[in-house]
């Protein structure tokens, strides 16, 4: 028995090469090209249902479009939510350190001032 | 006719990029990362919505999840792990506009279960011979097909040439084989 039938229990991991794909939708592929992805569907459910949908687009050439548009969409909302996290932080962030330091200082001047009003009228008595 | 831009950083694999993201929480990494997987999000929402402009929002959601789930635990499997909040969120997307009693199994997870992981412990040669014993246990149709693809290597195509089947016939002929063939030798090595 052929060693490559064990191949039929495996679960292919391999990283994609989005380029291999089109060129397969696109029918540009070898025969042994085109086995080769097609190995990938048999044993991988993501890829499979993948092109399976892929394949239900008429127009090849828009997919590459809308690829285009999801991956700026979606670098815009990564650095959005970036430089809404870096604003927030520069906003926050000194002040609060500011405001606590103010706040203790304040209480220790306070506490000066009423020890040394109390001592001024005799307190605490001795 | 170059139709996919080149990644610049295609020397690293998906794998070290989820590390570095686990390491550092840079989104850059999970940016690089999800870009690679548009394509097969988009493609999977297709199959599922069939409508282009309501795939694509619903890939934006899908990476909006992602953003949001990734740093709450360690995902050791991406691309399955992925797969299934793609595949959870196109059901319910349709469970909600058509009212469609779409079941959810809560496992999910057990589909990607690596089959092969449940036969490592048999050694190669036991598992030579079940597999050959499985498959003359295979319908005719799904033998042949499994055979021409598996140990000969033809393409889809080809073997619609050779065989006379249809394309549909053809891949479902492999992927029901296929799951055939790992129950049967499941159902042998649970009796011995």
């Amino acid at each position: 028995m052929n060693d490559d039938l064990l191949n039929i229990l495996s679960n292919s991991n391999k990283d994609i090469d989005n380029q291999l794909l089109m060129d397969y939708l696109s029918g540009k592929l070898s025969a042994e090209k085109s086995h080769e992805v097609e190995k990938m569907m048999a044993d991988n459910d993501l890829f499979n249902d993948a092109m399976e949908g892929l394949q239900q687009i008429r127009n090849k050439k828009d997919i590459q479009t809308y690829v285009e548009q999801l991956n700026r969409d979606l670098q815009k909302n990564l650095t959005k939510k970036r430089q809404r996290r870096e604003k927030r932080k520069l906003k926050e962030g000194p002040w609060g350190y500011v405001a606590a330091i103010v706040i203790i200082m304040l209480c220790i001047a306070a506490y000066y001032v009423v020890k040394k009003v109390l001592a001024a009228h005799g307190y605490p008595h001795s | 006719m170059k139709t996919v831009n080149h990644d610049p950083n295609n020397h690293i694999t998906d794998q070290e990029l989820l590390d570095r993201f686990y390491a550092d929480g840079k989104k850059e990494w999970l940016g690089i990362l999800l870009s690679r997987y548009t394509l097969l999000l988009f493609g999977v929402c297709m199959k599922y919505l069939k409508q282009e402009e309501e795939a694509k929002d619903c890939v934006q959601q899908i990476f909006v999840k992602i953003i949001i789930e990734l740093p709450k635990y360690r995902v050791t499997y991406f691309k399955s792990w992925i797969y299934t909040i793609a595949r959870n969120h196109c059901l319910m997307k349709l469970r909600d506009q058509h009212g469609r009693k779409v079941e959810l199994s809560e496992n999910m997870l057990a589909d990607w279960d690596d089959a092969s992981g449940k036969n490592r412990h048999l050694e190669k040669d036991r598992l030579l011979e079940l597999m050959g014993e499985s498959l003359e246990e295979l319908g005719e149709e799904q033998k042949r097909c499994i055979l021409l693809f598996y140990l000969e290597k033809r393409s889809y195509q080809e073997i619609v040439d050779v065989t006379g089947y249809t394309l549909m016939q053809v891949k479902s002929y492999i992927q029901n084989g296929k799951r055939n063939l790992k129950l049967l030798i499941e159902r042998k090595t649970s009796k011995t």
